[in-house]
């Protein structure tokens, strides 16, 4: 009989660690795995349930946002900003992951009932046309609300404008770099000067040489996701849509020279393909391979890897061979703030977000040494802090390379059916690379698309 | 009549008393589940984008047997339901079997070894699978040091093998769970039958056959039904392992109708309609396994 409570006591524990430890990783993989990776979530804690205090006077304003290390931050040193001028201001910031500002956001708008939402919320770049078109009533329009959008790269505003109203005031940037190991380089005898302002076809060129003398890939890639894809369409101006917002993915030549560059890049050696986020950054951090190309925010993941100072540089893209309006410059993730129609004090929002986020260079001074966080306002770019050299990125001064890069973005037309369309062509590139014809794969892309967009 | 209170019997005053006790519970069931179901079935005749709503009839209903990934995703839920639950309840039984053997040393050591798994939640035990499983994970190590590979296979690229180790996790997963409702089926039947059958001479085989099975009947119908309801409404193997690749090689319905509701354009009309063609199929193959399985006349 005592063995026997003794060994349910034991079971009892053993099972209550596993649900503990269960939900840990839970959250940390939820918060890692999602799928637009603003800069690698730091500190993978639950997210706070604070709920968000009643604004009780007229001078608090709550905001959504995710990233402790980075947007958290980012709005917290805007409040301190805001409030030299304003020392009445109050800001609530409820720490809330991407996936759940987006199902809060679902609900609330299709309950009908805005009242759970904040004043403020960051959104995803590329879910913006999705969710304004499919809730206009759950947001504030911002167009004449005094925010110099004009001081934002165009391409980047253009992802918060639907119908010619803009929606979103830009937060981080998503311009692309290709980032390099200049040991790994040396030993096959390259700098990253050979990899500046080329081509395609030479990159794949001079990754075949790399591969040989070092056995070292160039690139990697999450198997099943079509950012790559979508970066290299950018680069060329291109989407998976037309101005009119019809699918465009059959007869798409900008679209089927970028599937059949990344077959190339697969077969040939250059990018190893792995299956989730994780392994993606311990292909960098371990040195797995020489380089990568992202969104700018991966510079936060790669400067994890502290033996590894002074050994990365960054550099443009490569462009596309061939095709016309093809440049070396695209973006990937990055996100914006939206204004709610939950807003009680529209006014109070705009001129807080007029005066920091599109307003203060002194602001983005601050937030950039500690966060990382890269602006998008053209005028902080010319700062001194931006210029200043990283040591972990052999003294570049890759702040503002990256704001360089940031303004000679082209911009394209995400779509609403973004998702759709990006998933879509991510089966027919893994089909294509399981050897299916390219063809018929995108013409089911582009039927799937068309049928998603017929309800 | 002019004196009502004496004309309900004491009966009546305990039926009165019941109905009284169950009210709150029938409220709260009403209000949480049965109106949201009402809501949810109205909502699959609609149509439209987000809160814009209209409409439509059938036309969700005709629609999704149109979607390609809606039938890719049919196809992969009956595809786990084929091979796993067969699988996962014969394994289950034999080792409720065995581990019923009263002179098997260390039963409740292996009773509890193979139920824990059920303990794990759902999403550590699928990236634990994914993790198992990648490249340069523990499976690939070990098949390589024992020479069968040359290199790292990537188990999760492949459609075939996606789709097992989807199925070994779920066999790991849920085996335990099912070998418990054996076990305690299995209490009821009296020991001293197995005994008799093996002084008759009866096989281990022929006693499991001749004896367990039939017995345990009803209890391999609830979990027959059990785990049809629980395949088909897979979610966080889809989710968290392979995220429905390669290609929804691997996707499930639920995992589609999530990414309908809120990752692509939302459409709650056409998920909610998916939502009550599972329910449709979980009732009709339980019905058709109440007809096989229940031989009572």
């Amino acid at each position: 009989m005592i063995k026997k409570i003794i060994s349910s006591f034991v079971v009892a524990a053993m099972a209550l660690s596993m649900v503990a430890c269960g939900s840990n990783a839970a959250t940390t993989e939820s918060a890692k795995t999602e799928p637009t990776k603003e800069a690698e979530s730091k500190g993978a804690e639950p997210a706070k349930e604070a709920e968000a205090a009643p604004a009780a006077d007229d001078n608090t304003l709550t905001v959504w946002c995710w990233d402790p290390a980075f947007n958290v931050y980012a709005m917290n040193q805007a409040a301190e900003v805001y409030k030299k001028d304003n020392p009445n201001f109050v800001l609530n910031v409820v720490e809330t992951p991407w996936q759940d500002v987006q199902t809060k956001l679902t609900t609330a708008a299709s309950s009908g009932d805005l009242s759970t939402l904040p004043d403020i919320l960051l959104m995803q770049d590329n879910a913006f046309q999705k969710n304004v078109i499919s809730y206009p009533d759950a947001f504030t329009d911002l167009t004449d609300s005094g925010i110099a959008f004009k001081d934002f790269g165009a391409s980047k505003v253009a992802y918060s404008t639907v119908d010619g109203k803009n929606y979103g005031v830009p937060f981080d940037n998503g311009a692309v770099i290709s980032c390099l190991r200049t040991d790994v380089l040396k030993e096959a005898g390259f700098t990253p000067a050979d990899f500046t302002d080329i081509t395609w076809s030479k990159y794949i060129e001079l990754g075949k040489v790399v591969l040989e003398k070092t056995g070292k890939p160039l690139l990697s890639m999450q198997a099943g996701e079509s950012d790559l894809i979508m970066m290299m369409l950018q680069s060329a101006g291109a989407s998976l849509f037309d101005q009119e917002g019809k699918p465009n993915i059959v007869n798409n030549a900008v679209l089927e020279k970028v599937l059949s560059t990344y077959a190339e890049l697969v077969t040939s050696g250059i990018l190893i393909q792995v299956n989730d986020w994780d392994q993606y950054i311990g292909t960098l951090t371990d040195g797995t391979v020489a380089g990568t190309i992202n969104g700018c925010w991966i510079l936060g993941s790669i400067q994890t890897a502290e033996n590894q100072k002074g050994l990365w540089e960054i550099t443009n893209m490569p462009k596309l061979d061939g095709i016309q309006g093809a440049t070396n410059y695209s973006n990937n993730g990055g996100s914006s703030w939206a204004v709610t129609a939950n807003c009680k004090n529209v006014k109070l929002a705009n001129d807080f977000l007029a005066k920091t986020f599109a307003g203060s260079v002194e602001f983005y001074e601050t937030i950039l040494p500690s966060s990382g966080a890269l602006a998008n306002y053209i005028p902080a770019g010319k700062s001194d802090v931006y210029g200043e050299p990283q040591a972990f990125f052999n003294n570049q001064k890759v702040f503002s390379m990256i704001t360089e890069f940031a303004s000679k973005v082209p911009s394209n037309n995400t779509g609403v059916y973004y998702y759709e369309a990006r998933d879509a062509v991510a089966t027919a590139l893994t089909n294509t690379i399981a050897g299916a014809d390219l063809k018929s794969e995108l013409e089911t892309a582009q039927s799937t698309v068309e049928f998603a967009m017929g309800q | 009549m002019s004196h009502p209170k004496k004309n309900i019997t004491l009966q009546k005053k305990q039926n009165l008393f019941g109905w009284a006790v169950l009210m709150p519970a029938v409220f709260l069931i009403a209000a949480m589940s049965f109106y949201p179901m009402i809501k949810a079935l109205i909502l699959s005749f609609e149509t439209g984008i987000g809160a814009k709503m209209r409409f439509a009839g059938f036309l969700n209903y005709t629609r999704m047997f149109e979607d390609k990934i809606f039938l890719q995703a049919l196809m992969n839920n009956f595809i786990y339901l084929i091979i796993q639950v067969p699988i996962m309840l014969i394994m289950g039984l034999i080792l409720a079997s065995m581990l019923n053997d009263k002179n098997l040393k260390f039963r409740g050591l292996f009773r509890t070894a193979i139920f824990l798994p059920c303990a794990t939640s759902l999403v550590s035990y699928a990236i634990i699978f994914r993790s198992l499983f990648s490249v340069d994970g523990f499976i690939n190590l070990l098949l390589v040091k024992l020479g069968i590979l040359s290199s790292g296979y990537n188990f999760l690229a492949n459609p075939i093998s996606a789709r097992a180790v989807i199925i070994i996790a779920l066999l790991w997963r849920w085996t335990g769970y099912n070998m418990v409702f054996y076990l305690a089926g299995l209490q009821n039947i009296e020991y001293s039958i197995y005994e008799a059958a093996k002084i008759d001479g009866a096989s281990p085989f022929q006693s499991f056959w001749q004896i367990t099975v039939p017995l345990l009947r009803p209890t391999i119908l609830l979990t027959a039904i059990m785990s049809t309801n629980g395949t088909l409404q897979l979610f966080d193997e889809s989710w968290n392992l392979t995220n429905g690749g390669p290609a929804n090689a691997t996707i499930t319905m639920s995992h589609y109708i999530y990414n309908l509701s809120f990752k692509y354009v939302p459409n709650f009309g056409y998920a909610a309609a998916m939502a009550y063609l599972i329910l449709i199929l979980v009732a009709v193959l339980a019905f058709v396994q109440m007809k096989v399985g229940d031989k009572r006349d």
